[in-house]
């Protein structure tokens, strides 16, 4: 016990992951967008949808819930013809989970819902 | 807001085996319906793009207020979008369709608070108030006015009659009420505005 | 003032029966005619409250024809905000799942639909009206999620030979589905309800 340094404690927000979990996701190819929920809608941002470079709070379709030593993520992303949905989901999973892992240590369990596939993208 | 731009038409024949894909503004109604019930959102813009000036042309004249209007349009349209799968192809989208407005009009006009007869000329501008005072418009706004006044349940079936140029059994299946009692109530909104415009000029 | 009858007695509500004319005819019936088109009947040209009546329903009727022809359009505002909430409205229960290692995924049943139909619509000669796609709930047999059934109606043009091009059309799913969706299909019904000619919609 002594000499022992006291664990050190990181608190990060659930925003903080979700902006992190954004911009990790956008990154990723295929993804065209992520898709503002419903919450979004009744702030009167009718269909926003949040491409590279834009910024809002709290960042749209992204949404995390940190938990003891774990957190919750998850993702809305509309992609294009061309990729394969299921490719692309896991795809998404895995580097968002890195980047989180990353930036705070937790690991991350990451929902990805495909909203929308684009025709003419 | 993103827009989607329309698929560019490639030329038939330009490259082998490919085919233009028609657009959603070209597909029959049941087509387009039927993939909105699915869920298909494109689908129900189109369909919305079709009708969306009747259905605004009955609200602007039922709730006497082009705001207002506007406002029972778009909910209806996202009323329509929730209960669409519930909607029959075999019957008419438009009645349909006219039926939502003319509800959602109706509960609007529930929570307004009762105008006096006496106020209504002092009332922000309606559809066709000043702006075009020409002689020749004086008597559509006069009448405007009239119709305004009637009481809300003969006005909506004089205006879906009037002015949307439904049928009796339409308009009854719109609001529920009887063949019947939907003549009745147009019978007597138009011998209502005949007096008025009769003691207007 | 016309002779046209009271609009309401004391003792008729809105939607009680309208007294009729002092001659005896039906005054709402002299009206409808008169909306119509039609030339008053040898009774009504003689008869002095049939003639009053429609006079004053031919003044009124000018009148509302103006009306209704105006043209009147929403603001592009309207459709733009209620298919911001059709498009972002998420109906959780329609969701596919595909398989993964890494947590939950999932793809919207209509957003995967839309992409089936997509490839129908590039095939020539059908379009693709209605396309379901089912997937039994929970893992399959081996754990991953269950397979998908296809069921898609279309209408074909007129004159393709429909047993290779619907063989060709049930490939282009299973491909699609495969490739496009990562979703397995394990069945696909082609359901041809209409035919169209090139040119129609």
């Amino acid at each position: 016990m002594t000499g022992a340094t006291p664990p050190l404690r990181v608190l990060v927000s659930d925003t903080a992951v979700a902006r992190v979990a954004a911009h990790r996701a956008l990154a990723v190819p295929g993804v065209l967008a992520l898709q503002a929920d419903l919450t979004q809608t009744a702030l009167g941002i009718a269909g926003a949808w949040l491409g590279p470079g834009g910024r809002s709070a709290p960042p749209a379709g992204a949404a995390a819930e940190v938990r003891d030593q774990t957190v919750q993520v998850a993702l809305t992303v509309v992609t294009g013809l061309g990729q394969n949905c299921r490719d692309l989901a896991q795809a998404v999973q895995r580097a968002v989970a890195a980047e989180i892992a990353g930036y705070t240590g937790l690991v991350a369990t990451v929902t990805v819902t495909i909203s929308e596939v684009l025709l003419d993208a | 807001m993103v827009t989607q731009d329309r698929v560019q038409p490639e030329p038939v024949g330009s490259v082998p085996g490919r085919h233009r894909v028609p657009p959603a503004d070209e597909l029959d109604e049941t087509t387009l319906v039927v993939r909105a019930q699915e869920g298909d959102p494109n689908a129900f813009e189109a369909l919305a793009r079709r009708h969306q000036a009747a259905l605004y042309r009955v609200a602007v004249r039922v709730m006497g207020d082009p705001v207002e209007a506007e406002d029972a349009l778009q909910e209806a349209l996202i009323d329509a979008w929730r209960r669409i799968d519930r909607f029959r192809t075999e019957s008419s989208f438009a009645t349909w369709m006219y039926r939502i407005v003319t509800n959602r009009c109706l509960s609007l006009l529930r929570r307004r608070r009762p105008i006096p007869v006496g106020d209504i000329d002092d009332r922000r501008p309606g559809p066709d108030d000043p702006g075009r005072s020409a002689e020749l418009d004086a008597g559509l706004t006069a009448l405007g006015r009239a119709v305004q006044a009637l009481p809300d349940e003969l006005r909506v079936c004089w205006v879906l009659r009037e002015l949307a140029g439904l049928s009796y059994l339409d308009i009854a299946q719109i609001t529920q009420a009887s063949e019947g009692a939907v003549r009745g109530r147009i019978h007597r909104a138009r011998v209502r505005l005949a007096e008025v415009m009769a003691s207007w000029r | 003032m016309a002779v046209t009858g009271p609009a309401s007695g004391p003792a008729a509500g809105p939607d009680g029966p309208i007294a009729p004319l002092g001659c005896g005819r039906d005054a709402a019936l002299v009206w409808d005619r008169t909306e119509a088109g039609l030339p008053p009947d040898e009774h009504e040209r003689d008869c002095p409250h049939c003639s009053a009546t429609f006079a004053e329903a031919d003044r009124l009727h000018r009148l509302v024809h103006r009306m209704a022809a105006e043209p009147v359009e929403p603001p592009p505002s309207v459709l733009e905000r209620a298919m911001g909430a059709v498009r972002t409205e998420f109906r959780q229960r329609d969701l596919l799942e595909l398989a993964s290692p890494h947590g939950p995924a999932r793809l919207s049943r209509p957003a995967a639909a839309a992409v089936l139909r997509h490839a129908v619509d590039r095939m020539a000669g059908m379009r693709a009206r209605s396309c379901r796609i089912e997937q039994a709930a929970g893992p399959g047999p081996d754990g991953q999620p269950a397979a998908a059934d296809v069921m898609i109606t279309v209408t074909a043009r007129f004159g393709v030979e429909l047993a290779s091009v619907t063989a060709r059309v049930r490939q282009m799913v299973l491909a699609a589905g495969e490739q496009a969706l990562g979703v397995p299909v394990r069945r696909v019904d082609i359901d041809v309800v209409d035919v169209f000619e090139d040119g129609q919609p």
